[in-house]
C-alpha cells in the first residue's frame, strides 16, 4: 500500500521502542519476543517497569539487559513513564520514531516494517497504529482506529466480537489509535507535548492523537500491521494503581474532559449543553436499569469535569496554542451525530430480545451469550410446540377460557348493556379524562362540593381506562365482571412456584375463582372486592418470595408486593391490616436476614403511596371495613349465620347454596391427615382460621356509610377470600397423595377417586349454580340515567340538581351537578354543614310547608328538583304546591321542577393546591417503586459479576 | 409446637376445635333480627302559604290563622294593586267586605300567619240573579283541580282561573259530561302570565251538558281554579268546592239534612267503565240505600244518582268505593218557593286539623258542623275564634264509628272562625260546615267541606345518599 514519494529527501528512520510493563509477566515474555523478532529490528529499545510485583522487571532485564530498563514507582502513569524515558534518552539519528508498546501487546513480526512503510508513503502521517486483535481469540478484531463523539463516547466502528476478515483493510485516516503499538514521530511528540500527565489512564491516546491532528499531522491506522492485545487493565486482569478512582468513573471523566478540552469554542458550547442533559439522562437511565454504581459514576464524572472550570480552561489554553488544523478536518472523523440514535435503537432491540438495557457496543469480550438462561418456572410456556398448540395445550389458558365462558353465560343479563351499575356500583359514566380530572382537581365541585381527597382507586381506574381507549365502562366491566376468570388465571399463575402439578393448580384456581365471594362481589357490584380478589393470589406468591426467596429477588418481590398492596388497599382498605398482621407474624415465625426489612418495605409502600387519603380514612377507622362503592344495608346480611361464615359465604346477593363449598372444606380437612408438608398445612390452616375470625368480626361490626346516611354491618368478603386462599393452598399441596393412592390401586384407588370427586364438586357445582341462576343481584347491565336531559342541558353553568327518590326507609336525595357521579365521586366525603342544610331544606320542600327552603337550595346552586321513578303523588303534589318551584315536566317516571328564583352558582373555592400536586408525587413514587420492583437489567446475583460492569473504554495498559 | 404440628391427628383436632370455637363465637354474636320501626313522618308548621279568592267583589272575606303560634309572621291581602290589609296576629279573625268588582284577592302569608291560614269568601244576596247564600274556600295554587257540579244546561257556570305565582302557567281544562269527555274547540289549553286571571264561561266549552266534572291541570306552573254555578230559573247560586283528587275511595262529607233534592255526581277519567258502591253514613249509622248502592260510571263521564229519598233528609256523608279512581260531588237543593243550592264534594280527612274561616250564627243564620268518622270512632276538639275578643275554650266532640255527627256551633256575636283539631287516638274524620239562613221563601244555604288545614306539613324521613342514582 505504500507509495514511495521520490521527491522526499531520504532521511533514515530510527525507531526507539518503549515497552511499559506493570504486573504483566503473563504477557510480557511473548511481547518481548515479538518485539525482538521484528523483521525490521528496532534501533533502540527501552523497558520501563512501573513497580511490578510479579517479576516483570526481571523479564525485561533478561531480554533487554539491565541498562535498557528503567524502574519507576508503582503509581506512575503510562504517559509519565514514556516521558521519563524520553527525558533520559537523547535524540536518535535521522527521522526518529517512537514505538510505544504495552506489556500485553504483542506485535506481528512484520508490524514495524509495515508501519514504517506507511510512514514513508505519507510524510504527513505522524502517528501510525496497527490493527489490534484479541490476544486469546486471535481472529477477533479489537480496534482499527478509534473515534469519539461530542459526548465523549468512544466508537471503534466495530460490532462486538467481530471477526477480522479483512473487511476494514487499508490505510485509514482515523482520529486516534491506541497507544498499544503506536508509532509516533519523536519531533511531533515533542511538539505537542506528549501524553498529558493529567490523564494517567484512559483517553490519553485520544487526547494525544487529537492534538497531533490539530497541529496538522495525520493519524493513520495501518491494518496490514497487526498486534495482539490482551487489554489487561480494561478487563480487570490486573489492578490499576495509577489512580484511586474506579476505572469506569475515570474513563467517563477523562472522556468528557478530552472532548471539552479539544473542541473549538463554538462546538464546545453545544457539546456543553448536550453533555449536561445527556449525563443527567444517562444517570436516570442507569438508575432505571438498576445500575446505581454506573449512575453514580456517570454523575460524579460529570460533576468532576464541570466542577473544575479552571482546570478545563488551562487545558484548553495549552491545546489552543498548537491548534492549526481547521476543526472541519477533525469533525469529519468524529462519530457522526446519527450514530447516537442508531445506538438507541440497538439498545432497545437488545432490551426487547431479553438482554439488559445497557449497551454492549464496543465492549471487549463482552460475553456474547446471555448470561442467565432465563429459567422460567412457567415450564409449559417454553415447550417448543407451535403457537396454537402451545396456547391451547396450556391448562392455564384452558382454565381461563372455561371460566370466561362460564362468566359470560352467567352474566348474560349484564353484558352488552348501556350502563353498568347497581348495588355498590354507581352507574358508570364518563371517560378516563373525567377520572383524571376528578383525581387531580383541588376542589370537587361534584354534589355539594368538597375539598376531601379523592380515593386513589380512581387513579388506578383512570390508568386502566386510558389504556382501554379512555373507556371507563370497559375498565370497570373488565375488573368487576371479569373478576372470576382473572382471579382464576392469577391464582393459577401465582401458585406456579408453590404447588407442583398443573391439574392441582387448575383445581385450586377454579375453586378460588368461583368462591361465593366472587359471585357475591359481581352480583352486588363490589368493584373493590373484585380487584382484591384478583390480587390476593399474587400477594400470596409475592409474600412467599419475600419470605423464602433469594435475597435480591425477595427485596424486589417486597417492592412489588408493596405496590400491589397499595392498589388493593385503595380498592378495599381492609386488605392492608389483614396482610400486615399476617406479614408481621410470618416475619416473626420465619426469621431470615433481610426479611424484616423486606416486610417493612412491603408495608411502608402502600402507606406512603396512599398517604393523604389513608390519613383521611384512618380518621374514621370503621371505614377501613368498607370498600370502593356505596355501602348499603341491602347488600349485606345483617344477621349472617355462623355456618355461612364457616362455609366461606359472605352473605348478601349472589350467594350459591351453602353446601356448594362443602367439598372444598372437606378436602382441606382431609389434608390435615397427610404426613408431608406439615408446616405449610399448619400455616395454611392458620391463615384460614384467621380469615374466618376476621370475617366474623367484620360481619358483626356495624359501619356507617361515608356520608352517614345508613348503618349496616360490613361485608366479610375480603377476609373470607383470605381464608379460602389458605385452605386451597393446603389442599392443593397435599394432592400428590391422591395420585399415590390412585397408583396403589384397590380400596385406596376408590378413596382417591372419592376425594377427587369431592374436591372437584366445589368448582363444578359453583359454576353450574352460577350459570343456572345467573347473576342474581342488584347490579344491572342497563341502568337508566336518572339525570333528565331537561335538567342536564340547562345546567351547563354549574347549576345543581336535587334528585329525590322514595325508598322503603323514607326519602333519599342527592345533589348532582349536570350529570350523575362518575365512579369514585360518591366515595368522597362531603362536609356535614352544607349537607345538613340542604337536607333540612329538601325536607321542607317535599313536605310542602313553603318557607324559604327554596332560598337555601338556591344559595347552594340548586336549579332543578328532580323526582325519579317511582314518582310519589304526595311528594309531587307537595312540590307542585311550592310557589318557589315551577314544574317543567311530570310523568309517572320522572318529575322535573325548576326554582323560580334566581340561583347563585357557588364559586369554586381555591381548595388545597396539594390535591393537584400530590398525583404527580404519587406518580413519581410509583415509578420509583416500579423500577425497584422490576427485575433488573443486570445479572441475577447468582451470576458472577464479570465483564458486565466494565466501562466502555478500553484503555488497557495500566500504567504504573 | 413442632410435635403438635407433626402429629397427624393433633393438628386435625386442633383445627376442628378452632372451627368449633369460631362457630360458637359467630353464633353468639349473631345479631337478632330487629324489626326496624317504620319511619315516622315529622310534623312541621307550614311556613308560607298563598291563597286566592277567585271573585271577592261584593263578598265578605274572612281570614284567620289558628291561635297558638308565637312566631313572627305576616299575611298580606292584595287585590289587584291594592293591599287591603297586612295581618300579623294568629288567632284573630279578619273579616271585611270587599268592594264590588275587585280582581282576585291574593293572600300571601309567611311564618306564624301561614300555619293553618284559612280564607273564605261568602256572599249573601236577598234578590237578583245571585240571590242566595254562596261561599267558597279560597284555595292555593295547585297543579290539578277537580270541580264537579251542574253543567251549562242546568246552570250558568263560570270558571275562574288565577295564576298568583311568579312563573307563567300553562293550564289545560278537561271537561267530562254525562255523555263522556267534551273536546273543546280551543283544545282547552291556555297560558296565564304571572298574576293573570281569567274567567271562562263553561258554556263555551261544553254547551249542552247537564252535569259535568272539570279538571284544570297545568303542564307547567300552578293556578287556582274555582267555579260558580248560578242555577237556571232562579234556583239559587253557589260555588263548586274543589273535589278531592281521583281515588278509589272517596268520602263526600257535609250533606245537609232537611228536605230537598240531593243529587250525587260521580265522575271518572279512567278509560274503562266502573261500578261505584255508595254507602251513606248518617247520625244513626250506615244507611242502606235501597237498591241504589251501585252506580255505574261510564268511562270518562259523569254519572248521577238521586239520593233525595235515600238518605231520608238526615245530615250525612257518603262513602264511595270503586275499582278505578273517581271524583265525586253533590248538589243539595233547599226547599221552599225560592230555593237555594249548595255543593259539597269529595274531601280529605282532617288529620292535621281544619279551619273554617267564615261562619255566622245568630238571628236567622245557623251554622253547624257535620263530622263523619267512616272507619274508627273519631274525637276532635272544636274551638271558636270570634272576630272580636279572645278565642273560646275548645270543646271535645266524639263521633262514633261509621256515624255522622251534627254539631251546632254556639251563638257568637258576629262572624267567627272554627278550628277543628283531631285528638290523639282518633280515627280519620271528615267533615263539612253547613250555613243556613231562614228566609221567607225557603232557607238559603251553603256548604263547605272541611279541608285539611295547612297548619302542619309532614316531613318524610329523608337522607342524603348517592344510592339515589342507582336503578
Amino acid at each position: 500500500m505504500s507509495i514511495t514519494d521520490s521527491q522526499r529527501p531520504h532521511r533514515p528512520h530510527t525507531v526507539t521502542a518503549i515497552v511499559v510493563s506493570h504486573d504483566g509477566s503473563r504477557w510480557l515474555g511473548e511481547t518481548l519476543e515479538a518485539l525482538l523478532r521484528q523483521t525490521r529490528p528496532v534501533d533502540r529499545v527501552v523497558g520501563v517497569d512501573n513497580g511490578s510485583r510479579d517479576g516483570s522487571a526481571a523479564l525485561l532485564t533478561g531480554a533487554l539487559g539491565s541498562r535498557a530498563v528503567l524502574t519507576l514507582p508503582r503509581s506512575t502513569g503510562f504517559g509519565e513513564a514514556v516521558a521519563e524515558v524520553l527525558d533520559k534518552l537523547g535524540p536518535g539519528g535521522g527521522q526518529e520514531w517512537i514505538w510505544l508498546l504495552h506489556d500485553d501487546c504483542a506485535p506481528d513480526v512484520n508490524a514495524l516494517r509495515i508501519l514504517l512503510e506507511a510512514a514513508e508513503a505519507d510524510p504527513r502521517a505522524a502517528v501510525l497504529g496497527p490493527k489490534l486483535r484479541d490476544w486469546l481469540d486471535r481472529r477477533i478484531l479489537l480496534e482499527v482506529g478509534v473515534t469519539v463523539d461530542r459526548t465523549g463516547r468512544r466508537n471503534t466502528g466495530l460490532e462486538a466480537r467481530e471477526f477480522d476478515q479483512g473487511q476494514y483493510d487499508g490505510i485509514r485516516d482515523v482520529l486516534s489509535v491506541s497507544t498499544a503499538g503506536m508509532l509516533i514521530r519523536r519531533d511531533v511528540w515533542d511538539e505537542v507535548g506528549g501524553l498529558d500527565p493529567a490523564l494517567p489512564l484512559f483517553r490519553d491516546d485520544l487526547d494525544l492523537c487529537w492534538r497531533v491532528r490539530a497541529v496538522g499531522y495525520r493519524v493513520q491506522n495501518v491494518t496490514r500491521a497487526v498486534a495482539w492485545h490482551a487489554e489487561a487493565a480494561t478487563r480487570r486482569r490486573r489492578r490499576i494503581t495509577a489512580s484511586g478512582d474506579h476505572p469506569r468513573r475515570l474513563d467517563r471523566r477523562n472522556a468528557l474532559f478530552v472532548v471539552m478540552a479539544n473542541l473549538p469554542l463554538r462546538p464546545l458550547l453545544w457539546a456543553l449543553v448536550r453533555n449536561a442533559f445527556g449525563s443527567i439522562f444517562r444517570t436516570v437511565l442507569f438508575l432505571v436499569a438498576k445500575q446505581p454504581a454506573n449512575a453514580l459514576d456517570e454523575f460524579l464524572a460529570f460533576g468532576s469535569v464541570f466542577g473544575h472550570p479552571i482546570r478545563m480552561i488551562r487545558a484548553r489554553r495549552v491545546r489552543a496554542k498548537g491548534r492549526r488544523q481547521a476543526y472541519a478536518a477533525i469533525s469529519r472523523l468524529l462519530t457522526p451525530p446519527g450514530a447516537g440514535y442508531r445506538r438507541l435503537v440497538d439498545r432497545v432491540q437488545n432490551y426487547l430480545a431479553g438482554g439488559g438495557f445497557v449497551e454492549s457496543e464496543g465492549r471487549h469480550q463482552a460475553v456474547a451469550a446471555s448470561p442467565h438462561p432465563q429459567q422460567e418456572d412457567g415450564e409449559e410456556l417454553l415447550t417448543d410446540a407451535g403457537v396454537i398448540q402451545r396456547v391451547f395445550g396450556n391448562p392455564g389458558v384452558l382454565l381461563f377460557l372455561a371460566l370466561a365462558l362460564v362468566t359470560l353465560i352467567a352474566e348474560r343479563a349484564l353484558t352488552g348493556g348501556a350502563r353498568l351499575g347497581g348495588g355498590a356500583l354507581v352507574p358508570v359514566i364518563g371517560g378516563a379524562s373525567d377520572l383524571w380530572d376528578l383525581y387531580r382537581e383541588s376542589y370537587h365541585q361534584t354534589g355539594l362540593g368538597t375539598d376531601a381527597w379523592a380515593p386513589p382507586y380512581v387513579a388506578v381506574l383512570a390508568v386502566l381506562s386510558t389504556v382501554l381507549f379512555g373507556k371507563t365502562w370497559l375498565a370497570v366491566s373488565l375488573l368487576l365482571l371479569g373478576c372470576v376468570p382473572l382471579a382464576g388465571i392469577s391464582a393459577y399463575a401465582a401458585t406456579r412456584s408453590m404447588i407442583p402439578g398443573r391439574w392441582r393448580r387448575v383445581w385450586l384456581a377454579s375453586s378460588y375463582a368461583l368462591l361465593p365471594v366472587a359471585t357475591g362481589a359481581v352480583a352486588a357490584g363490589r368493584l373493590g372486592t373484585a380487584v382484591v380478589f384478583v390480587l390476593l393470589p399474587v400477594y400470596a406468591a409475592l409474600a412467599t418470595t419475600v419470605l423464602a426467596g433469594e435475597r435480591r429477588r425477595a427485596r424486589r418481590a417486597a417492592w412489588g408486593l408493596g405496590l400491589l398492596l397499595a392498589v388493593g388497599t385503595a380498592f378495599a382498605p381492609l386488605v392492608y391490616p389483614l396482610t400486615a398482621i399476617l406479614g408481621a407474624l410470618a416475619a416473626l415465625a420465619f426469621p431470615r436476614r433481610g426479611v424484616a426489612v423486606s416486610m417493612l418495605v412491603a408495608f411502608a409502600v402502600p402507606v406512603v403511596l396512599l398517604f393523604p387519603w389513608l390519613a383521611q380514612l384512618v380518621a374514621d377507622p370503621k371505614r377501613l371495613l368498607l370498600e370502593a362503592g356505596l355501602h348499603q344495608p341491602a347488600l349485606v346480611d345483617p344477621g349472617l349465620p355462623a355456618q355461612s361464615l364457616l362455609m366461606l359465604s359472605p352473605g348478601g346477593p349472589g350467594m350459591p347454596p351453602l353446601w356448594v363449598t362443602g367439598g372444598l372444606i372437606a378436602a382441606c380437612l382431609l389434608a390435615l391427615l397427610m404426613r408431608r408438608n406439615r408446616m405449610v398445612i399448619a400455616v395454611g390452616w392458620g391463615v384460614a382460621l384467621f380469615g374466618v375470625l376476621v370475617a366474623i368480626l367484620v360481619s358483626r361490626t356495624p359501619v356507617t356509610s361515608i356520608n352517614g346516611d345508613v348503618e349496616a354491618p360490613a361485608w366479610p368478603g375480603v377476609p373470607l377470600a383470605f381464608a379460602a386462599t389458605g385452605m386451597l393452598v393446603v389442599a392443593a399441596l397435599t394432592a400428590d397423595r391422591v395420585v399415590e393412592f390412585r397408583a396403589a390401586g384397590g380400596l385406596r384407588r376408590l378413596a382417591a377417586l372419592g376425594v377427587v370427586l369431592v374436591a372437584f364438586s366445589t368448582p363444578l357445582l359453583a359454576a353450574g349454580m352460577w350459570i343456572t341462576e345467573g347473576v342474581n343481584g342488584p347490579i344491572r347491565g342497563t341502568v337508566r340515567d336518572v339525570m333528565p336531559a331537561l335538567a342536564a342541558v340547562n345546567s351547563a353553568g354549574g347549576e345543581r340538581t336535587l334528585l329525590l327518590r322514595t325508598s322503603p326507609n323514607g326519602l333519599l336525595f342527592t345533589v348532582l351537578r349536570g350529570r350523575t357521579p362518575v365512579i369514585g365521586e360518591a366515595d368522597i366525603p362531603v362536609p356535614e354543614g352544607p349537607r345538613e342544610r340542604v337536607r333540612v331544606a329538601t325536607a321542607g320542600l317535599v313536605s310542602g310547608r313553603g318557607g324559604d327552603d327554596a332560598r337555601v337550595l338556591a344559595a347552594h346552586g340548586v336549579r332543578f328538583v328532580v323526582m325519579t321513578a317511582p314518582v310519589d303523588a304526595a311528594i309531587s303534589a307537595a312540590l307542585d304546591s311550592q310557589p318557589s318551584l315551577a314544574r317543567m315536566s311530570l310523568s309517572r317516571s320522572v318529575g322535573v321542577w325548576r326554582l323560580t328564583q334566581p340561583i347563585a352558582v357557588p364559586v369554586t373555592p381555591p381548595g388545597d393546591p396539594w390535591h393537584s400536586r400530590w398525583p404527580w408525587v404519587q406518580a413519581a413514587l410509583v415509578l420509583v417503586v416500579l423500577v425497584l420492583a422490576a427485575p433488573g437489567s443486570g445479572t441475577e446475583s447468582d451470576q458472577p459479576t464479570a465483564p458486565q460492569d466494565l466501562p466502555k473504554s478500553r484503555r488497557e495498559l495500566a500504567p504504573r | 409446637m413442632k410435635s403438635l404440628i407433626e402429629n397427624r391427628f393433633s393438628l386435625l383436632v386442633l383445627v376442628l376445635v378452632a372451627l368449633l370455637a369460631l362457630y360458637g363465637v359467630a353464633s353468639a354474636t349473631q345479631p337478632q333480627a330487629v324489626a326496624t320501626p317504620a319511619p315516622q313522618m315529622q310534623k312541621v308548621p307550614v311556613a308560607s302559604v298563598t291563597t286566592v279568592c277567585p271573585s271577592p267583589g261584593d263578598t265578605s272575606v274572612g281570614v284567620v290563622a289558628p291561635p297558638g303560634s308565637r312566631a313572627q309572621g305576616t299575611a298580606a291581602l292584595v287585590t289587584g294593586d291594592r293591599t287591603l290589609a297586612t295581618l300579623d296576629t294568629p288567632g284573630r279573625l279578619w273579616h271585611e267586605k270587599i268592594p264590588a268588582s275587585s280582581p282576585p284577592l291574593v293572600i300571601t302569608a309567611t311564618g306564624s300567619m301561614a300555619a293553618g291560614l284559612e280564607v273564605a269568601q261568602t256572599r249573601k244576596e236577598k234578590s237578583g240573579r245571585q240571590r242566595g247564600l254562596a261561599g267558597v274556600r279560597c284555595t292555593e295554587p295547585v297543579a290539578s283541580t277537580w270541580l264537579v257540579g251542574p253543567g251549562p244546561a242546568a246552570a250558568e257556570v263560570t270558571l275562574y282561573l288565577t295564576n298568583a305565582d311568579l312563573a307563567p302557567a300553562i293550564a289545560e281544562i278537561m271537561v267530562y259530561s254525562g255523555e263522556g269527555p267534551v273536546v273543546a274547540d280551543s283544545g282547552g289549553v291556555l297560558t296565564l302570565k304571572p298574576g293573570e286571571n281569567r274567567s271562562i264561561k263553561v258554556r263555551d266549552l261544553a254547551p249542552s251538558a247537564l252535569v259535568l266534572a272539570i279538571q284544570v291541570r297545568t303542564s307547567s306552573g300552578r293556578v287556582t281554579a274555582a267555579a260558580r254555578a248560578i242555577m237556571n230559573g232562579g234556583r239559587g247560586v253557589d260555588w263548586l268546592p274543589a273535589s278531592a283528587e281521583p281515588a278509589t275511595r272517596v268520602v263526600v262529607p257535609g250533606i245537609p239534612g232537611g228536605g230537598g233534592k240531593r243529587e250525587l255526581l260521580v265522575a271518572s277519567d279512567a278509560e274503562v267503565d266502573t261500578l261505584v258502591e255508595v254507602r251513606a253514613l248518617t247520625p244513626d249509622g250506615t244507611y242502606a240505600l235501597k237498591g241504589r248502592e251501585l252506580v255505574e260510571v261510564p268511562a270518562g263521564s259523569v254519572a248521577t244518582l238521586d239520593l233525595s229519598t235515600g238518605i231520608g233528609g238526615q245530615p250525612s256523608a257518603l262513602v264511595l268505593t270503586s275499582e278505578t279512581p273517581i271524583v265525586a260531588g253533590l248538589v243539595a237543593t233547599g226547599t221552599g218557593a225560592k230555593v237555594d243550592v249548595a255543593f259539597t264534594a269529595g274531601a280529605d280527612p282532617v288529620d292535621l286539623g281544619s279551619v273554617v274561616a267564615d261562619n255566622r250564627t245568630g238571628g236567622k243564620v245557623t251554622s253547624r258542623l257535620l263530622l263523619t268518622a267512616p272507619d274508627m270512632a273519631g274525637k276532635v276538639s272544636v274551638q271558636v275564634v270570634p272576630r272580636k275578643g279572645e278565642p273560646g275554650e275548645p270543646f271535645q266532640v266524639d263521633i262514633s264509628a261509621s256515624r255522622t255527627k251534627q254539631v251546632k256551633l254556639p251563638k257568637v256575636d258576629g262572624v267567627f272562625a272554627v278550628v277543628v283539631q283531631p285528638m290523639p287516638g282518633s280515627g280519620p274524620v271528615y267533615g263539612g260546615r253547613v250555613m243556613e239562613e231562614r228566609r221567607k221563601g225557603g232557607p238559603a244555604l251553603t256548604v263547605q267541606p272541611l279541608a285539611a288545614a295547612r297548619m302542619w306539613a309532614l316531613i318524610p324521613p329523608i337522607a342524603e345518599s348517592a344510592a339515589t342514582v342507582l336503578p
